[in-house]
């Protein structure tokens, strides 16, 4: 599953997930009818497109193989998010199968496919944000694990990890000031570590802080985790 | 900009105050987080297992508020139920003026906050003080207590110190300590005159009726030395099944709220004071308030009911951080507020806090500390589907209209149709954008480029290589 | 219909539609117990760690605390009557020890020394009931106060101490002394209550 993220601003993500999910020998289907997961509509209150767009998505990515999704926040929605949107309705079963089989790219990695290390190399101090969709999931120490386990990379601690970057989805144009505060505060403590690179398992979260420090005037350089991975071991591509 | 009245106020917000929330509700999360996980290796597990034992008590709810019923009467306390807070903020008066009392202390009570006991026993001629320094201090300067633990999070010591001054408790003095000695000296005065004290409670154990009370400065434990009424106004959903739960309860409580493995003060009262004691009230009055619990516990977000008040869900929020207490306008602030506000104005008023649920990146951060293992997010959720199908009007403001996009995402055609025109215009197609109206992402970032549809391609390209390896 | 019959039959028209209910979970107290702060088996010792790291002042002799009311100029207090017979002569010499607590002059009293039930070790607790504390005011009013708990009565554990609850209609752990944190976070003790709080085993 691309993302509809992916599908309109970061593809390069969507690829470097299937490029290194091609590397370790896994057949990649990338279903052309997919759309989205529903969580837009999902956090913005409105259930009942949500659910037309969740039955949709259920429908695209039937069978029983694993579903890939290089973001924790679409993850999220489809093993937690999509069930509680269906708790009243019949078909929840199917929803809760789906979930069941929905991964995270990293946490499929490295709790999916037993990986414990990267190879590759990639010097570079990088500075890690958890997305606040993967709390309580394998995603976060997935990440730490593999992007840590690269030879050459410096991970770096800043202060308040837990907090979150503010974007939020709709949150972040309902609530404008309030997202730019929170984004700033997280792009001042990273800051504060010097970073060559801030990487995090959703493009979300980034695509929010890189927009905020580039209103600032100066972007952060930063990279999804699946890239950063892709980048250390597979041979580098250009991106059109 | 935007209609949101919650990122309203948090723009307006005078930044003193702004920083004074920002770092008193960040400040000790750590401290709070090592104490916890620190001295109970399985803090986590035992989260949920509190979780849990308040959940069944909430679902037994029938059975242990007349458990509690009886053993408090067994105890020589007097039972009394008040179905909102008119009628609650009425049986109080009653029982002040059956008895000639006219001064009062009053050590913290969040539901005193929520039936407004104070405003009414002014109005009707009592001289109640309120005990605790914070509330004091919020109530010298008619105020409203903005968090559940430290009321005066938005006030820093030279507005106090002015507060103190105007009251005539001594000149200008801005010095912690001695604003704290100051109140002690004020305080234990009233203490000793008072004939009544009233209280909150944070547990009752339906197996005992035993109320405990917890508090750091001594001002419960204090006024009910002096009064000989004690008049506990306790929520219905304040109950424990036993004793025991008490035990779990408490060491959660302590360290959720200010990181200490249990509160200063922890009393456990069963009844009025025994014929030998030479203090403590001879009269001990129960009142069970109700004020829109029962419609809380019949909605699907009665886990909110479970709360404990700890306030550590506020401490971590980040739109709490960013907005402080007042922004929700409500007794109850933060994601405890956002959820447990809209449902306790009952149906009538929900649309008028139906924006609060709202107030959330939905980052999980408060389900995370919390004590008894409320899944805040779901439940905010929850109220946001809610408010959406009651077409409450509040929770719409700005919000984009979703249902265009949900179309587009389940007819698959014109989804990649959208890519691609989009492509060739090179604009962002705003029906596509669930993020949008545009500008409202512009004000404060810049906007990635439109690559909609290139991995399509791109694994479109891979599949026919790999089908015909040439 | 009265407010307590409106509040059950609410409470059941809310429960009622529930197809199932969350059941009393198994508690196993032993569960809540912190290892880390009875690395010595849930002694005295441990009491004083844990007693100290909530600024309670731990003694052990009646010497001691001779010394700390005499640094701390308090040769007036109230004493429990009870208890006047467990203080020694030579500690006695000085002071003016009062049996009763006048609320007309609260602020005479700079010591209190009352008898404590039990303490509990893993919390650094002291605990106060009626029965054995009289007046509730002698524990709170002074800026001082001292009890005296026999040594056995040290309980390990928190739960330890619930379960021995009992019937008294008031007990009070205290665990140091009386603070606040209102005025910008800042940690200020003595606010209504005892400054120092001393626990002396006896
Ligand atoms: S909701 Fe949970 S974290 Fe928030 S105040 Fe209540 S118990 Fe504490």
């Amino acid at each position: 599953m691309m993302t509809c993220l992916c599908d309109a601003f970061f593809d390069d993500v969507a690829r470097a997930t299937h490029e290194v999910l091609e590397s370790l020998g896994i057949e990649v289907i990338v279903p052309e009818s997919q759309t989205c997961c529903g969580q837009p509509a999902f956090n913005g209150g409105d259930w009942a497109s949500a659910r037309q767009v969740i039955r949709h998505t259920l429908n695209v990515f039937q069978g029983d193989c694993p579903i890939i999704v290089p973001s924790g926040s679409c993850a999220a929605m489809s093993f937690h998010g999509a069930l509680l949107a269906h708790e009243k309705e019949t078909d929840l079963p199917q929803v809760q199968a789906f979930g069941a089989r929905t991964w995270e790219i990293c946490d499929f990695l490295r709790n999916g496919l037993g990986i414990e290390s990267w190879e590759g190399r990639l010097d570079a101090r990088v500075a890690i944000h958890s997305s606040c969709h993967s709390r309580g999931t394998g995603t976060p120490e997935a990440i730490r694990t593999l992007v840590g386990s690269i030879a050459g990379v410096t991970l770096l601690d800043f202060t308040q990890p837990e907090q979150c970057c503010g974007f939020g989805g709709t949150f972040s144009v309902t609530f404008p000031h309030i997202s730019g505060s929170m984004g700033r505060l997280k792009i001042d403590s990273v800051r504060a570590t010097h970073p060559d690179l801030l990487v995090s398992g959703d493009m979300s979260c980034l695509m929010h802080l890189n927009g905020l420090a580039e209103k600032q005037g100066s972007p952060l350089p930063v990279k999804h985790a699946i890239q950063v991975l892709r980048d250390a071991r597979v041979t580098p591509v250009t991106v059109q | 900009m935007s209609h949101q009245q919650i990122d309203q106020f948090a723009h307006r917000l005078d930044k003193g105050v702004r920083d004074s929330v920002l770092g008193g509700s960040a400040a000790g999360t750590e401290k709070r987080r090592q104490v916890l996980f620190g001295d109970l290796p399985n803090a986590d597990s035992l989260r949920a297992l509190a979780g849990r034992i308040k959940q069944h008590t909430l679902e037994h709810l029938d059975r242990y508020l007349e458990a509690a019923e009886e053993r408090l009467i067994d105890n020589g306390a007097k039972v009394h139920f008040a179905w909102d807070a008119a009628s609650a903020c009425q049986q109080v008066e009653t029982l002040l003026r059956e008895r000639g009392v006219r001064q009062v202390t009053k050590s913290k009570t969040m539901v005193s906050e929520e039936i407004e006991l104070n405003r009414h026993l002014a109005e009707k001629g009592f001289d109640l003080v309120e005990t605790d320094l914070g509330e004091f201090i919020v109530q010298l300067d008619g105020d409203h207590p903005s968090h559940v633990v430290k009321p005066i999070i938005h006030k820093n010591r030279s507005q106090i110190a002015k507060t103190f001054e105007r009251c005539g408790l001594g000149d200008y003095n801005d010095d912690p300590e001695t604003i704290t000695r100051r109140a002690r000296e004020y305080m234990r005065r009233k203490y000793l005159s008072a004939e009544a004290s009233i209280t909150g409670a944070n547990f009752v154990s339906a197996e005992s009726g035993r109320l405990c009370i917890v508090t750091n400065e001594g001002n419960s434990r204090f006024g009910l030395a002096g009064a000989r009424v004690h008049i506990a106004l306790v929520g219905i959903e304040k109950l424990v099944p036993d004793d025991r739960s008490l035990s779990l309860m408490l060491n959660l409580l302590g360290r959720s709220a200010t990181g200490q493995n249990l509160t200063v003060y922890t009393e456990f009262i069963r009844g009025p004071r025994q014929p030998e004691a030479i203090s403590g009230p001879e009269e001990m009055h129960v009142i069970f308030v109700n004020a829109g619990r029962t419609e809380t516990l019949a909605s699907d977000c009665r886990e909110i009911l479970r709360c404990i008040r700890c306030g550590a869900c506020m401490n971590v929020c980040p739109v709490y951080r960013q907005s402080s207490g007042h922004a929700y306008r409500s007794v109850y602030p933060g994601p405890l507020g956002a959820v447990l506000s809209p449902l306790l104005a009952g149906s009538a008023r929900f649309a008028e806090f139906a924006d609060l649920p709202k107030a959330s990146s939905l980052c999980g951060a408060c389900n995370e500390v919390c004590p008894v293992d409320i899944p805040i997010p779901d439940l905010l959720l929850r109220l946001r589907d809610r408010a959406h199908r009651e077409h409450a009007p509040a929770a719409f403001d700005d919000a984009p209209n979703l249902k265009p996009w949900a179309m587009l995402a389940k007819s698959p055609a014109a989804w990649r149709m959208s890519l691609r025109a989009a492509n060739m215009l090179n604009i962002v197609p705003l029906g596509f954008l669930p993020f949008g109206p545009l500008g409202r992402w512009t004000s404060q970032r810049t906007l990635p480029s439109w690559r909609g549809g290139r991995y399509r391609q791109w694994a479109a390209e891979r599949k026919k290589q790999k089908n015909n390896p040439s | 219909m009265n407010d307590r019959a409106r509040i059950f039959s609410a409470i059941n028209d809310a429960l009622t539609p529930l197809q199932e209910r969350a059941a009393l979970p198994e508690l196993d107290p032993a569960q809540w117990v912190c290892p880390s702060r009875l690395t010595e088996g849930g002694s005295w010792e441990d009491f004083r760690r844990n007693f100290e790291a909530v600024n309670g002042t731990f003694l052990t002799s009646f010497e001691a605390l001779s010394r700390l009311l005499r640094d701390a100029n308090a040769t007036e207090g109230y004493a429990d009557p009870g208890l006047l017979e467990e203080l020694p002569e030579t500690f006695r010499d000085g002071l003016t020890l009062h049996e009763t607590i006048d609320r007309g002059s609260i602020d005479r009293y700079a010591f209190g020394i009352t008898r404590a039930h039990a303490a509990i070790a893993e919390s650094g607790t002291v605990i106060l009931r009626d029965l054995d504390t009289p007046d509730r005011l002698a524990a709170l009013a002074p800026w001082i106060h001292i009890t005296l708990v026999a040594k056995e009565a040290l309980f390990s554990n928190v739960t330890e101490a619930i379960d021995d609850l009992g019937e008294d209609p008031n007990t009070v752990w205290v665990t140091g002394p009386s603070k606040t944190a209102d005025v910008e976070g800042i940690l200020i003790e003595g606010v209504h209550g005892p400054g120092i709080q001393v626990c002396l085993p006896i």
